[in-house]
């Protein structure tokens, strides 16, 4: 009886771990295996090239110009995503009007794929066309006239940051949402009897009892300002922005296996992302964590 | 608060309605101007060199980035068998389709056997009428040989498999926004050496070697250390462009040397109706490869470039680095380039010039079709030579022209023989002139526009190859070392918006030379002519 349901949980689950491993797992170990390599990634032959990548990759200025970048969007992106996304989740439970539509309306660029959003953006930032240059003009400020956004190695990264929030406000909106569904109604009334203005519920009340999605949505954006990549590359057009202002690891790693056709390079900064997201999901797991309520 | 029950019916209507606006905004994103598209798509130097770069027809592909690869793989006999527009139009022009006289000796000089033939081929602006048309004539020329064409968009993604693997192509365009990059086939011994189809005798020029047939220095971008590992099969001609009607109504006339070209753009700022210049903001390469370089030539000769491709530790320092480099910097610093300039894409700036905003733009003979649908009608769009010295070292005629869209035969394919054959017949008089008037873009082959019918901007760029007799301007680091250009193109783009002056430009430049040179990971190249 036993051994015959073994038979069948082996049976349903080879099929996708057997892709699994084909697809995913193979090709993480193998890059990790290639960071110690001088590989073209063009032919069969690769080179052993001992931990020469790593140190190369210790002096190497752009890739710490690259990873200040992504640092800069570790520290500015949560906080203010989050923040906003709380914000909105909380006022849009609160049953005020439009609601709905708003929820709506905030999670859609989350529906439009990554690529879409940049090209969209690339004109709303457009220099002479573009409507972010027209909205500053109408109303009254002429000192940015044919300003680029793109363009200047000032604004670029900022510029960047700014679509990512516009795109992933909603999605994190839609999961505290969700969590704050799920939070019995009768604290918020016992909460009200006493007294509590709705500024004192949403800290006494939600937040609290919100933690676990917010430790999660903490882990979530912090590995994607660790990423970037797509944004940034359609954004600055594969070149990492004016003086390289905004190009960040991921775009680096692409530009050094496609371009310059070193995979052994690139796969050792790829090996240093992944320790670095390992380390990153870590801190912020120990440093967020709290009794967790049970209701 | 919500019930649960309400939210569930919310959640299936709000995900339905962001189906509906999600498609729009999709097609509104993909409809909408055909400058909208190839942004994302190309890098600036492939762009350039393959006129990847391209029209409305390309572009509409793009909304997908990700999408877009044709697998063409019928065989020649199915395409021909077919009714399609492409075939069709290919067998009106060839005269229903018969071989032009070939000499005996010409027909197999490379010793073709019977077999197969396995082409990939980069599908871009060129599209790949002209490929499935010499696939055609090679196969009246070769009776018993198959020819199997297959158009792609990524050649880097669909190919580097088949590298790794050891079983590549016999003849693949490497070209496009996805290509591999040449110098690192050669430096894994991937590409057979040319010269024996450089040594072979040209299909329909008689008693011509293949190589004899080529426009001088047209091959040089794909020859390494002296041997053959490619052919270019476009020839594309740099320059600053302008509208000649326009030009001639304003009463300008064009420069001869760059302290004229200062004035006319100190005149044109002062009448305040367009700004003298623009150019291709995000991708500098528009810059340093058709102005730039030409300025250090026309100031130091091609000595000095030649330092510079073969990382001199004082190349950067030269008397005629510096002066080109400060004369490029003053359509800054005198605020002769049109405002936000540094923010558009190549189609985006090309646009602006276009419409007039700016009388001059950097471009190579690719901008004519590239901006076909947005060009007014009369605006006769002229192409003329960067302005030099009159003191200079330089030949003020020489044309800033390379070979582009680069063939490879891999060395470990099944039939590289018929691969250099495909290459043979590609490049025939027959094959140049399908080009010239289908493609609208010149093939490096002598008398290949003879009898073509040509816009009056291709006439403009063919006269600057005859005026140049044959000296063509080249500078080779940047497509030798993949890092030192991208160098470049940033400190180039700091150089036009006033964040880098001339001399921090040059030692930062040097020191990012000395660092290739000293890097032993990268495969160095040398030349001395």
């Amino acid at each position: 009886m036993n051994r015959g349901k073994n038979g069948l949980i082996v049976s349903f689950l080879a099929l996708p771990l057997g892709l699994y491993s084909v697809f995913v797992l193979f090709p993480y170990c193998a890059a990790m295996l290639f960071a110690f390599t001088r590989w073209s990634g063009l032919s069969s032959v690769i080179r052993f090239n001992g931990l020469n990548n790593f140190i190369k990759l210790y002096n190497d200025e752009k890739f710490w110009h690259a990873l200040s970048h992504n640092a800069i969007a570790l520290v500015i992106l949560p906080p203010i995503t989050l923040g906003l996304a709380l914000f909105f989740a909380f006022l849009f439970t609160q049953g005020t009007r439009f609601a709905r539509f708003f929820r709506i309306a905030f999670f859609f660029p989350q529906v439009l794929s990554v690529v879409i959003v940049a090209v969209v953006w690339s004109f709303i930032y457009h220099p002479t066309v573009g409507l972010l240059n027209a909205s500053i003009q109408a109303i009254g400020i002429k000192g940015l006239t044919s300003f680029p956004w793109l363009g200047d190695s000032r604004t670029v990264f900022g510029a960047v940051l700014g679509v990512v929030i516009w795109q992933s406000v909603g999605f994190y909106m839609v999961l505290f949402v969700a969590g704050m569904g799920s939070i019995p109604a009768d604290y918020y009334e016992a909460a009200r009897i006493d007294g509590a203005s709705p500024w004192v519920m949403f800290w006494s009340v939600t937040v609290p009892l919100l933690w676990d999605t917010i430790r999660t949505a903490i882990i979530f954006i912090a590995i994607a300002a660790m990423d970037l990549f797509g944004i940034v590359l359609v954004m600055t057009n594969g070149t990492g922005g004016p003086s390289r202002a905004a190009d960040v690891v991921p775009t680096y790693l692409f530009s050094t296996a496609f371009s310059d056709g070193n995979f052994g390079y690139a796969s050792a900064m790829g090996l240093v992302l992944l320790v670095l997201v390992l380390v990153l999901s870590i801190v912020s797991l120990r440093f967020t964590a709290r009794e967790s309520f049970e209701y | 608060m919500s019930t649960e029950d309400e939210k569930g019916v919310s959640r299936r209507k709000f995900l339905k309605f962001a189906a509906i606006t999600g498609g729009a905004a999709v097609l509104v994103a993909c409809g909408s101007s055909p400058t909208t598209t190839t942004s994302a798509t190309s890098s600036a130097a492939t762009g350039a060199t393959s006129g990847a770069a391209t029209t409305a027809a390309d572009t509409a592909t793009m909304a997908a980035t990700m999408a877009a690869t044709t697998a063409d793989t019928a065989t020649m006999a199915a395409t021909m068998a077919a009714t399609t527009a492409a075939t069709a139009t290919a067998a009106s022009t060839s005269a229903s389709g018969s071989m032009p006289q070939v000499a005996a000796e010409a027909m197999n000089p490379l010793g073709l056997q019977a077999g197969t033939v396995d082409g990939v081929f980069f599908a871009g602006g060129f599209g790949d009428d002209y490929i499935k048309y010499a696939a055609k004539l090679m196969q009246q020329l070769h009776p018993d040989t198959t020819v199997k064409t297959q158009s792609i968009q990524k050649v880097q993604e669909q190919l580097q498999p088949r590298f790794v693997a050891g079983s590549p192509p016999d003849v693949i365009d490497d070209s496009g926004a996805g290509l591999i990059a040449i110098t690192d086939l050669v430096r894994d011994g991937q590409l057979m050496d040319l010269t024996p189809l450089l040594q072979a005798a040209a299909l329909d020029t008689p008693g011509k070697k293949f190589q004899d047939t080529l426009f001088p220095g047209s091959q040089d971008s794909a020859t390494f250390d002296g041997k053959p590992y490619g052919i270019n099969i476009s020839y594309t001609i740099s320059g600053i462009w302008y509208s000649k009607p326009a030009f001639d109504k304003a009463g300008y006339t064009y420069p001869k040397t760059w302290d004229e070209m200062l004035k006319l753009c100190e005149q044109i700022k002062k009448e305040g109706k367009q700004s003298p210049w623009t150019y291709q903001g995000k991708y500098p390469y528009y810059i340093y490869g058709i102005v730039w370089n030409m300025l250090v030539y026309q100031a130091g000769g091609n000595d000095v470039l030649m330092k510079l491709d073969n990382l001199d530790p004082s190349a950067w320092s030269d008397p005629a680095v510096k002066r080109a480099t400060e004369d490029l910097y003053q359509l800054w610093d005198k605020g002769y380039i049109l405002p936000g300039t540094a923010g558009l894409t190549h189609t985006e700036s090309q646009t602006e010039w276009l419409k007039g905003h700016a009388v001059f733009i950097p471009c190579g003979n690719w901008l004519e079709n590239e901006m076909k649908t947005l060009t007014p009608p009369d605006f006769n769009m002229t192409v003329s030579n960067v302005p030099g010295y009159a003191d200079g070292k330089g030949d003020a005629n020489a044309v800033n022209a390379s070979g582009g869209e680069t063939y490879i035969v891999p060395a470990k394919g099944k039939n590289p023989k018929g691969g250099m054959e495909y290459i043979r017949v590609l490049l025939s008089k027959d094959s140049s002139k399908y080009f010239a008037e289908n493609v609208r873009a010149i093939m490096p082959v002598v008398g290949g526009t003879e009898g073509a019918k040509l816009s009056e901007g291709m006439k403009s760029a063919v006269q600057l190859v005859t005026d140049s007799k044959g000296v063509s301007v080249l500078m080779n680091f940047p497509n030798w070392y993949s890092t030192l250009q991208k160098e470049l193109e940033t400190h180039t783009g700091e150089l036009m918006t006033g964040k880098l002056k001339p001399a921090d430009f040059m030692t930062t430049m040097q020191k990012a030379a000395d660092t290739v040179a000293k890097d032993p990971d990268i495969k160095k190249f040398k030349r001395t002519k």
